[in-house]
């Protein structure tokens, strides 16, 4: 399909959707860049093994009624609905990738988690977003979580759900983490047969704290783009995941890490299973800026390949314009340690058991940052339940 | 009844042959050493008997206890009561100690029609174990062999051993590369297990650890047989002379 008509079926879609006045001039904005660009192929470097494209070029139509957000009662917390023009792509992400450009062209009104300054929440928030998409149904969300200075929050995040295969849901969230405040996000992806497309921006007030983790245990297409900016001396930020990707799943996977103050720290590991035909896509980027000195960078990404047909893709990359930093950055991808098998299978465990101790011991290290006892303990039953699948 | 029955075992590992006609019958009760130069198949014969893939067996019998034990995958091996402790003991990252033998005592226990442990009773027969080889309480905790000296690691496979209760149990070459103090310490800890229902095949190479862990029989293996059997005397006889007698009377026979 060319590129002219994938730009139709854009302003299709964006034609399609009733958005709020008030978006008007932002979205004019959105749409120019959107008809400039068109949606893009595996010829950009970005989309090298991941071909979404063909969702639209298979033909999308937007639903506005599905898909919405659903949140837990925090007390002390505020959660709105806002139209607000001044709110959206605060961050300044609408100008700068098509899905998250397409994202503000067409979504309602957004979720908006505000901590005001000074609130420090015990209980933590849980977010739900059941994917119910039919064929060919394409539906865009958005979340803005705003700590103020001084603040901290912990939040779940669920994608659940089955989606159509031909099914697109586009989620933007929008992070803004204020000075001292501390962030704990988790995301879990598990939508069955479905299609998510998803983008977080974030950015990070000196002194901060934000702590990612993205836990992804089914999808037909999963593709996550993480862009954190550290704008204030003194961040520390992790940003984990973990992927566990079976039969004919890609699961992919793109960070990027600006560092561009001194004295901030990023940690990123992530990590995966593959078995079956799938096909797992990690691209990290950190960069270093040249004002960011005594940065403390780092960075791994370590998969195992459970079959011969699953197919890992890792780029770390690292971009450093400062000459004071300690940055690392590495990325394994192998087999199961078949040694370590036969010492536990050695001590009575048998060969699904052993298999699954290590594996899960791969897991802990991203599962570890997550503080939610509870939680953890769901994704660890998930996980196992997830191994026997992969296992059959 | 013999425990372990060993016909005319033969093994080869990557198209080598190693193993080449091996007989041997344990009693319940014995210790026997086995002892030979350096790739005469005493490690082949260990990684056999517990089921190690990577070898290849292509000829004999093994009789563990009335089965057939080359028909058994390694974990049935492991809960009919057969132990290996390894030569290199494998680190595993991310995996406890204690979450490691919660999982093999429970498949063990299990297997043998006994009542699980809580966790309390766990912990406190994990304790008793440890004692037994010195170890420290919080190696319990830390992933299994992870940063472990070379002393603490062969304890540990002790330790296992006693956790597992096993019928027979295989040394192999848990003597290497100790200093004195953790020589003396596994020995003593083997010796605490030793009944007269079990029993214990060592595999070394030197005579040292003999003085600790007294045989009742030992056997020299040479290019995949055993090619002569005694009792501790033979051990001191290898210590003095070395194998070379033996490599040369073969020679000439």
């Amino acid at each position: 399909m060319s590129e002219a008509m994938t730009r139709s079926i854009l302003s299709d879609l964006v034609a399609g959707a009733k958005s709020p006045a008030t978006y008007k001039v932002i979205r004019s904005e959105v749409e120019g860049f959107l008809a400039e660009n068109g949606i893009p192929s595996k010829k950009h470097e970005d989309w090298k093994y991941t071909n979404i494209k063909r969702l639209f070029d298979n033909g999308l139509h937007f639903v506005s009624d599905k898909c919405a957000i659903s949140n837990s009662k925090v007390s002390g917390l505020e959660i709105t609905w806002s139209d607000d023009e001044n709110l959206i792509g605060s961050s300044g992400i609408h100008s700068k990738e098509v899905h998250a450009a397409l994202n503000t062209a067409l979504f309602g009104k957004a979720m908006v988690v505000r901590v005001k300054k000074g609130t420090h929440l015990e209980e933590e928030l849980v977010l739900n977003q059941v994917v119910d998409l039919l064929e060919n149904e394409f539906s865009a969300t958005r979340l803005f979580i705003v700590l103020e200075e001084n603040s901290s929050l912990k939040c779940q995040y669920h994608f659940s759900g089955s989606g159509a295969e031909s099914s697109l849901l586009n989620h933007t969230t929008e992070v803004l983490v204020g000075k001292n405040a501390r962030l704990e996000l988790n995301f879990v992806q598990e939508v069955g047969t479905g299609n998510l497309m998803t983008t977080t921006e974030v950015s990070c007030e000196r002194d901060s704290n934000f702590t990612t983790n993205c836990i992804q245990l089914s999808g037909k297409l999963l593709r996550n783009n993480l862009n954190i900016r550290l704008r204030g001396e003194n961040v520390e930020t992790h940003l984990n995941g973990f992927y566990m990707i079976n039969s004919n799943e890609l699961f992919d996977n793109h960070t990027h890490v600006d560092h561009l103050e001194p004295h901030c720290e990023s940690n990123e590991i992530y990590r995966g299973i593959l078995a079956g035909n799938s096909t797992g896509v990690f691209n990290g980027k950190v960069f270093v800026h040249r004002d960011a000195q005594k940065t403390n960078g780092y960075q791994s990404n370590n998969n195992i390949l459970l079959s011969d047909d699953a197919t890992m893709n890792s780029k770390p990359e690292l971009e450093i314009y400062a000459d004071d930093v300690r940055c690392s950055h590495g990325s394994t991808t192998g087999q199961l340690d078949e040694e370590a098998v036969f010492y536990l299978r050695a001590r009575g465990l048998d060969e699904f058991g052993a298999t699954a101790l290590l594996l899960t011991a791969f897991a802990s290290e991203v599962l570890n940052a997550i503080t939610n006892e509870e939680l953890r303990s769901i994704l660890e039953e998930k996980i196992q339940a997830k191994l026997k699948e992969m296992r059959a | 009844m013999s425990l372990l029955t060993i016909k005319d075992l033969k093994a080869r590992v990557e198209e080598k042959d190693i193993l080449k006609g091996f007989n041997l019958t344990v009693n319940p009760g014995e210790v026997h050493a086995i002892m030979g130069p350096n790739g005469s198949g005493k490690s082949t014969l260990a990684s056999v008997l517990a089921g190690n893939e990577s070898y290849e067996v292509t000829g004999g019998e093994v009789d563990f206890n009335g089965k057939d034990l080359l028909d058994m995958a390694p974990e049935e091996r492991a809960r009919e009561g057969l132990f290996l402790a390894f030569q290199y003991p494998v680190e595993i990252p991310g995996v406890s100690n204690v979450n490691f033998m919660k999982n093999a005592v429970a498949e063990v226990r299990k297997h043998r029609g006994l009542e699980q442990l809580d966790a309390k009773d766990f912990l406190a027969f994990m304790r008793e174990k440890q004692q037994l080889v010195e170890l420290s309480g919080n190696l319990a905790g830390r992933s299994v062999n992870e940063g472990f000296s070379g002393g603490e690691k062969k304890r540990n496979e002790i330790f296992q051993m006693a956790m597992l209760d096993p019928k027979l149990a295989i040394l192999d070459e848990t003597d290497s590369g100790l200093d004195i103090d953790a020589l003396r310490i596994v020995a003593s800890g083997v010796n605490k297990l030793r009944t007269k229902n079990n029993a214990f095949i060592v595999i070394t190479h030197y005579q040292r650890l003999l003085d600790y862990i007294v045989p009742d029989f030992v056997h020299v293996l040479y290019n995949g047989k055993i090619v002569r059997s005694g009792t501790k005397e033979l051990a001191l006889e290898l210590e003095e002379k070395g194998y070379d007698w033996i490599k040369e009377e073969l020679a000439e026979a």
